[in-house]
């Protein structure tokens, strides 16, 4: 598996790679840890490229590496890199550029499978969703972002499982909140929900929520599948049936003490564009992380 | 409880080419292909508009008073403009883009673009990237370094005016992107070994970095060879019939409002990003390491040098006889000649898609005037203003400079100049004085990161926020407005 924590800058990114990083040593995933830096006018690049390499000369690191260098320290102080390449130290200049004005640096993972440092420039979703396009990336981790349409699409665009770390406070024991319905998109999120809990230990909330007043048979049966899997993993939880509209019913269900998981939408993506979909509201809504399964 | 099973593996459980019945499959197929659509509509979708703004204009009769062709250059400069700044396509594809609908719009036939394509502005800014990459790689950057400090002592306020004086004299010769690159490591050097932590340093960066931008910026108008879009000027005063000023001349004009300016610079961003540290220690004495380490001057670095000083001695005797860009070029071939720079090296650092872009524009400018576009415009501008005009002659230098100001912080400088300058032309006054307002205000790109190379090299230094353009380039914008508005009428008018 291969996990893409996106970090914007020390100060807001911390609890997102602290997380990342939990979940993916629970999964023993393949880490990238990506930084994209701001854009540059087109007109400029040739000269901004010419001025970056009138730094190099001054051992003056590009914009975006001391990012990349607070990721390497909290990689070594938590251990999760090997204790040869903690002794090495940040090397700046192992930073390989590839395509264009990718760079990249390689480190051997302690508790996972590799961990790579990428550095990027422009505009996040076309860097994201391309640098998730060529690494076939499974789950992208990202902090919180206020802006409605950034959320839609990450939500839309970026062809992975979405985790966004918002609202994260490492002071609450979270519970897993596991929103279920009759969509192809429940069962395997219900699955990644049931791992996440084992790797931490954590309970589950198995909530059903119908806008009438009796619940299908499909509904019934994917909250029935969801707590028969959970019981036999071994791992604490309540089922809740609950009526009302489901996206106020599953934010105000989370509180801020949830993680909340979901399947994506399989709504066609005409109308998830126009009208937008239950994740979507629900991530725009929601006071707590949420990880959102495709 | 102990689990009976742990999941290894939740995204194998619904492997969709595997376990997915047909049409399920088909769906998510159908679904990832509106997606990529949808992705790629909202990508372009000010290509869109554009093609659409354009596509309906082109089916409206052409407004009274204007040439159908004129109609229609106009509508190409709508579609460009919105095109350039918002860029859903590349830059190059842009330019293509111009030259073709010029063709296909009827305006000129092929060779006739062509030729209006190149001219001695191109040449000029192909010239001064390509020098640009032999000066830099010179490493005068460390004998600056050295120069200012002997000067400036550890002071942050001797060495901010040490940054604002010798950013605006280089730019003046050798062109803003090219002083922003050799002093940004300066700069860079003295923030970093001051502080370690940005958010200690933040005022201390802005301060010197701006002092290098706008420096650079303000230098840059000094002379015809300060800037490709001086020289678009240049190109412009010849084709058009009007009567071109010399280098000399125009150093004459223009350089004492670059010296007039540089004080009040140095006291707004004084006052704007009061710096944490007023005292550099830690910063001047890595920086002495870096010089130190650079070794004794090289006799080839002399000789860049001198090679530069004949090509700036070319610009003041020969610039009017072969042009600003022919003596560029000359330069370019003497240093290549000399093996003082590497083609591989200027060819990596050329953006050519950036050349063929100004190459374009300069060619819709000379449609807009020979179609009589420019003509239309500024008679709808006098129009809209016209007593003001008459009684205020300093109005119409107000419009000019506000048009043009607002334009190069949107779209580029010379870009600007290209495709304003014809307009700005046919506003009534001497040629000379409005095409020196125009040259002059397109370098107040103070207000954003993307009006000229200087700011974006600072802004892409990563110390730099957008915000913090706003926050001294108002000031420093509405001051040179206010200076350029009153010099041009006063002291040119006593210089006659």
């Amino acid at each position: 598996m291969k996990f893409l924590i996106a970090v914007g800058s020390k100060k807001y990114s911390e609890p997102t790679l602290r997380v990342g990083m939990q979940v993916a040593k629970a999964f023993g995933a393949s880490v990238t840890i990506l930084y994209v830096g701001p854009k540059v006018s087109a007109f400029s690049s040739s000269q901004v490229r010419l001025a970056r390499e009138s730094m190099d000369r001054w051992e003056i690191e590009h914009p975006g590496v001391e990012v990349l260098e607070w990721a390497f320290n909290f990689l070594a102080e938590n251990n999760y890199i090997t204790p040869k390449m903690i002794e090495a130290g940040f090397q700046k200049n192992t930073l390989v550029t590839t395509r264009g004005d990718r760079c990249e640096l390689f480190l051997q993972g302690a508790v996972c499978e590799d961990v790579n440092l990428i550095l990027r420039n422009g505009d996040i979703i076309p860097e994201l969703r391309d640098e998730v396009a060529k690494g076939k990336y499974n789950v992208t981790i990202i902090g919180g972002s206020k802006k409605r349409r950034m959320a839609h699409d990450l939500v839309q665009y970026i062809n992975s499982s979405i985790f966004i770390v918002k609202e994260f406070n490492h002071e609450i024991g979270y519970r897993l909140l596991m929103a279920t319905d009759d969509s192809t998109g429940t069962k395997k999120a219900v699955k990644f929900g049931a791992r996440v809990s084992q790797a931490f230990d954590m309970p589950i909330d198995i909530l059903t929520v119908s806008k009438k007043s009796f619940f299908g048979s499909g509904y019934r049966e994917a909250s029935k599948k969801a707590s028969t899997l959970i019981r036999r993993a071994g791992i604490d939880g309540e089922v809740q049936l609950k009526v009302g509209d489901p996206v106020d019913v599953i934010v105000e269900s989370a509180g801020q003490d949830h993680i909340i998981v979901m399947g994506a939408s399989t709504a066609n993506p005409v109308k998830k564009f126009f009208i937008g979909s239950k994740p979507l509201k629900v991530m725009s809504d929601c006071e707590c992380p949420i990880l959102i399964v495709k | 409880m102990k689990p009976l099973f742990i999941l290894k593996n939740p995204f194998g459980f619904l492997s969709c080419h595997i376990k997915c019945n047909f049409p399920t499959r088909m769906l998510r197929i159908l679904n990832q292909y509106t997606t990529n659509l949808i992705y790629g509509i909202t990508r372009s979708r000010w290509l869109v508009a554009a093609f659409l703004i354009g596509f309906i204009l082109f089916l409206l009769p052409s407004p009274e008073g204007l040439t159908v062709d004129g109609y229609r250059t106009i509508i190409i400069i709508i579609v460009a403009l919105i095109l350039i700044i918002t860029e859903p396509i590349p830059l190059p594809g842009i330019a293509l883009l111009i030259i073709i609908l010029q063709v296909y719009f009827g305006i000129a036939d092929a060779n006739h673009v062509a030729h209006s394509f190149m001219n001695d502005a191109v040449f000029f800014i192909m010239g001064s990237l390509m020098l640009a990459v032999a000066i830099v790689q010179q490493g005068w950057d460390a004998r600056i370094a050295l120069g200012i400090i002997r000067l400036t002592g550890n002071s942050t306020l001797k060495i901010s005016i040490g940054f604002i004086v010798i950013s605006a004299v280089m730019s003046s010769f050798i062109g803003e992107h090219t002083v922003a690159a050799m002093m940004l490591p300066i700069g860079m050097t003295l923030i970093r070994y001051t502080s370690d932590d940005k958010t200690k340093v933040k005022n201390l960066a802005a301060l010197l970095l701006f002092s290098i931008a706008y420096g650079s910026l303000i230098g840059s108008i000094g002379t015809p060879s300060g800037g490709g879009r001086n020289a678009i000027m240049m190109v412009y005063w010849k084709e058009f019939g009007l009567a071109p000023i010399s280098y000399g001349k125009w150093m004459l004009m223009v350089y004492p409002l670059v010296l007039l300016q540089l004080p009040l610079l140095t006291w707004i961003l004084w006052k704007s990003f009061v710096p944490e540290y007023l005292m550099l220690d830690s910063g001047i004495r890595k920086l002495k390491v870096q010089v130190a380490r650079s070794g004794m001057i090289q006799p080839q670095q002399y000789f860049a040098v001198f090679l530069f000083f004949l090509v700036f001695l070319g610009w003041i005797f020969y610039s009017e006889t072969v042009g600003l860009g022919i003596i560029a070029l000359t330069g370019v071939v003497m240093y290549l000649v000399t093996g003082l720079a590497k083609w591989e090296e200027m060819s990596k650092h050329v953006n050519w898609g950036v050349v063929i872009l100004f190459g374009a524009t300069i060619s819709l400018g000379t449609m807009v005037n020979e179609t009589g576009a420019a003509q239309w415009i500024a008679g709808q501008v006098l129009n809209f203003a016209g007593e003001f005009v008459s009684s205020i002659p300093v109005f119409t230098d107000l419009i000019i400079v506000l048009m043009t100001t607002t334009l190069a912080n949107i779209l580029s400088s010379s870009a600007t100049v290209a495709v304003l300058a014809p307009i700005t032309l046919n506003l009534p006054g001497d040629s000379i004085h409005i095409g020196l307002i125009t040259a002059i205000a397109s370098a107040f790109g103070y207000f954003t990161a993307v009006a000229a190379p200087a700011c974006t090299i600072i802004y892409a230094s990563g110390m730099i926020k957008a915000k913090d353009f706003l926050k001294a380039g108002w000031k420093v914008g509405a001051t040179s407005i206010l200076m350029v508005l009153i010099y041009a009428n006063i002291f040119w008018k006593l210089f006659g």
